[in-house]
């Protein structure tokens, strides 16, 4: 008897139990008001004109400040920001999208038709220099059907539209007409609060260079209820170790962009910290340069095969060849990436494994070289370029210079800073070989301006019109399918030309405290806080 | 007085502009064109030269120089490539950091190096004196940004956040933003841990520079006169000997104002602090050659001055010294 009335207390203490804790874990998922996130950057803002400024703080920050068109979710689904709907017709020449009705820059002004066509127009226009303008090439124009309603009207099918509108770089960002009109560039670029006005779920109080950047909840955001989130304070903390103490004593509660060598060691100190990561959409790589100007004029267009790199036969030898790519993965990046030959990342759409064209093969190299000329009477050496931005660059490159020994070849490491190297690379300075890791890549046709015949951007400067001819059709191909068989054609002409010598991807990490809770990875591409809640 | 402190004020031009003449040489000279820093994603050939040309950056360096100057005489520092800013601003919102952090690190200094180097000389070849020498020969071995660490692994981590890692809370009155919540409790909580960062690498050369020179003093004629008046040991040490042996400390002291401007930067880089140091080095980084120029102009005044201020403490701590 007194075993049953036990057992009863004990039953009966253990149903109390759940419902009283029931509320309490439904509760610890309600997402709550308020709060101030502390986000730190590794550097700095270059300055806040959100269609011209470069650099990923700049991004993150436009995407809070800043609502567009679409967004997409990290399994490649599109969202709508301020459009409601959208339709694209048969031909993939029209985009119409019909906007909400109740979506207001910070300014009070509505975003309607002509403020999406305002600030297309603005970005398609050369003189406003902006680093989106390239990918509105196929846009034949913006039309103002309605104030609800607006059209984009290609010049050719272009099935990245959306993914182009949605994340390349910022995406598009809607800027107020009235305040783009009434304030400065220089206004903007300085950030004044009055002068960056977006329609996003956070609104610019303040940008002290050097000191913080402090957005505050847009109380008449679209979506109800949304954000969460008072206030959101962003920090630049540029040492790692600084930074990791700064988590660790809880002074941050978010870094929006974490060095991967001392990801293990966050972890250790950190077990409870929110380590967020995903495939590589960034890609390492080992370049090399395929001409030269012929006359010694940089951006010449009468080109002459680079001294060393000119030939097919050295390039397939060093870059393909004669690098062990997970070697270099297990040093650099203690196994945290994926040896990948491909120019597409592995978290890059339409990537494909080509990894199978350029086995690790030292006596395939050698043969190469003697083929090219090159051996103990006549030794390869060339100059590989590296810069300061990432501790890992200097690692991979002093890797590639240890395995190149071992075919013979002899590659000296030139270390520069960020600025130089963009001075050399950009204009067709003398390089031989860079290892950098250039931008993330949500499709394969965002890397067309870091890799065609024409581009500034594409620092081999190759002249090979047939990767042209390739992205376009890519570009253009509306079925599924048949893109992805072209995006193996682009990916395995890449390799076969070794125009783009892929090393690895290069993986991001982004870590938030426990009490973080809301916030969807979704790379580089789309950084938003308006989810975002604190659980303290 | 009135006159050597003008003919020293007057001798402050040339220096200044010869400071200034060679960093705006040598930042040209340095690889890396601000053009493509600005322009950045958008980087086109043609519209680079176009903004080269608006910044006036295919002048020949002199002109450019002279037009830097002119602007200057007119007390226009010009205006930020990058952002728009106009680089007084920027600077003046970012020297007083700095300034607290040099001033209170200098304190953090001569608090450690007095005593220490008193403690030497009087018993000199003793425990005490070895300990105050080996840690000053330590101290001076390692760099600031070693000690940084240190400091920010004992305190921010190790202790549970007992002092903040990094950023900056500003004085009372002093803030130069509309969000920073300053406090004075705040303030010392910040600035504590690069003060030390920074002043104990100084600390270490100022207790071997005032040791030894207190170890001459204590020899000395009238040092030994005022003990046989029957002076107690206090106010012989600190009044008669110390006195004496701070002017070349002094001196020194005004050389290591540029000494800390240098270690500001790594120290302010280490602690996320908004000062000028971080200016500094992000201007070099973003080729930014008029905030450079600024920074240079700057820390290049500040430098001067300070070393005037030194050469007149000398009068204080030596009534015999006079200037004409």
């Amino acid at each position: 008897m007194p075993m049953r009335s036990s057992r009863l207390a004990t039953l009966i203490l253990i149903v109390v139990a759940c419902i009283v804790a029931a509320p309490l874990l439904a509760g610890a998922q309600t997402p709550k008001r308020g709060g101030t996130l502390r986000v730190s950057y590794g550097n700095e803002i270059a300055h806040l004109d959100f269609h011209t400024a470069p650099g990923y703080e700049m991004m993150w920050v436009a995407m809070n400040v800043g609502c567009g068109l679409v967004n997409i979710t990290p399994d490649g689904k599109f969202v709508g920001d301020a459009a409601e709907l959208w339709h694209t017709s048969p031909d993939g020449l029209l985009y119409t999208f019909k906007l909400r009705k109740n979506v207001l820059f910070h300014d009070g002004t509505p975003v309607d038709a002509a403020a999406v066509k305002f600030s297309i127009d603005r970005l398609m226009d050369p003189a406003t220099k902006s680093g989106m303008r390239s990918f509105y090439d196929s846009v034949h124009s913006v039309e103002v059907l309605d104030p609800a309603s607006v059209q984009i009207r290609l010049k050719q099918p272009y099935a990245f539209m959306l993914h182009m509108l949605a994340a390349y770089r910022t995406g598009l960002v809607l800027y107020s007409p009235t305040a783009t009109q009434k304030y400065t560039l220089e206004d903007r670029k300085q950030g004044k609060p009055e002068a960056v006005v977006g329609c996003g779920p956070f609104k610019l109080v303040e940008w002290v260079k050097g000191g913080q950047l402090v957005m505050e909840r847009f109380d008449k955001y679209f979506v109800p209820g949304l954000p969460y989130l008072d206030r959101v304070v962003i920090r630049v903390i540029k040492d790692p170790v600084t930074e990791m103490a700064a988590f660790k004593a809880g002074e941050i509660d978010f870094i929006a962009s974490f060095s991967p060598d001392h990801v293990e060691t966050l972890k250790a100190q950190n077990p409870r910290a929110q380590i967020m990561t995903g495939k590589e959409t960034t890609p390492m790589l080992a370049a090399m340069k395929v001409t030269v100007p012929k006359d010694g004029k940089p951006m010449s267009r009468d080109r002459a095969p680079h001294p060393v790199f000119g030939d097919l036969r050295v390039r397939k030898a060093i870059g393909c060849y004669g690098i062990d790519r997970k070697e270099i993965v297990k040093i650099a990046f203690q196994g945290h990436a994926t040896p990948w030959v491909g120019m597409n990342p592995p978290g890059t759409l339409d990537t494909v494994d080509v990894n199978y064209l350029c086995p690790y093969d030292q006596a395939k190299a050698r043969a190469l070289l003697a083929e090219a000329g090159y051996g103990p009477g006549k030794p390869l050496t060339f100059e590989l370029m590296t810069n300061t931005e990432k501790s890992v660059f200097s690692v991979i490159a002093t890797v590639i210079k240890e395995q190149m020994a071992r075919v013979g070849v002899t590659a000296n490491i030139r270390l520069v800073d960020k600025v130089s190297w963009m001075n050399t690379t950009l204009n067709d300075g003398p390089w031989d070989m860079y290892v950098e890791d250039l931008l993330s890549l949500i499709t394969l046709d965002s890397n067309a301006y870091l890799s065609n015949s024409t581009s500034t951007w594409t620092h081999p400067r190759h002249n090979d019109k047939r990767t042209d001819e390739l992205y376009a059709r890519y570009a253009r191909e509306l079925d599924a399918a048949k893109r992805k068989a072209i995006a193996r054609e682009i990916q395995e002409f890449f390799v076969e030309n070794m125009y783009w010598n892929n090393i690895s991807g290069s993986p991001f990490y982004m870590v938030a405290q426990p009490w973080m809770k809301g916030y969807v990875y979704n790379a580089e591409f789309e950084v938003h806080y308006d989810r975002v809640w604190l659980d303290k | 007085m009135r006159v050597y402190v003008l003919r020293r004020l007057l001798g402050i031009v040339p220096t200044v502009l010869m400071i200034t003449f060679v960093v705006f040489v040598m930042m040209r000279s340095v690889p890396g064109d601000p053009v493509v820093a600005l322009l950045g994603d958008a980087y086109d050939e043609q519209d680079a030269i176009k903004v080269r040309a608006s910044y006036g950056l295919d002048q020949p360096i002199l002109v450019q120089y002279a037009i830097w100057l002119g602007k200057l005489a007119r007390g226009d520092w010009g205006v930020s490539y990058m952002t728009g800013r106009p680089v007084l601003k920027d600077v003046l919102v970012r020297l007083p950091v700095t300034l607290e952090l040099i001033v209170l690190s200098m304190a953090v200094a001569l608090a450690i190096a007095v005593p220490a180097a008193i403690i030497g000389a009087l018993r000199q070849n003793t425990w005490a004196d070895y300990t105050a020498t080996t840690i000053a020969m330590i101290g001076v071995s390692i760099p600031e940004f070693f000690i940084g660490v240190l400091l920010l692994l004992v305190f921010s981590i190790g202790l549970g956040g007992l002092l903040p890692s990094s950023g900056w809370t500003y004085l009372p009155g002093t803030c130069p933003t509309m969000v920073c919540g300053a406090s004075l409790w705040g303030n010392a909580q910040h600035v504590l841990l690069p003060a030390i960062a920074l002043g104990v690498g100084r600390a270490a050369i100022l207790t071997r520079l005032l040791r030894a020179s207190m170890l001459e003093v204590i020899r000395t004629e009238y040092v030994t006169t005022a003990r046989a008046k029957g002076l107690s040991e206090r106010p012989v040490v600190l009044k008669h000997a110390l006195k004496n042996a701070l002017i070349p400390t002094v001196t020194v002291m005004g050389l290591q104002v540029g000494f800390l401007i240098g270690g500001a930067i790594v120290v302010e880089t280490l602690f996320a602090m908004p000062g000028l140091g971080t200016f500094g080095i992000d201007a070099i980084i973003a080729r930014d050659y008029q905030q450079v120029q600024g920074f240079a102009l700057l820390t290049a005044l500040a430098f001067v001055v300070m070393n005037l201020v030194v050469d007149l403490t000398y009068t204080f701590l030596d009534p015999r010294i006079r200037y004409a």
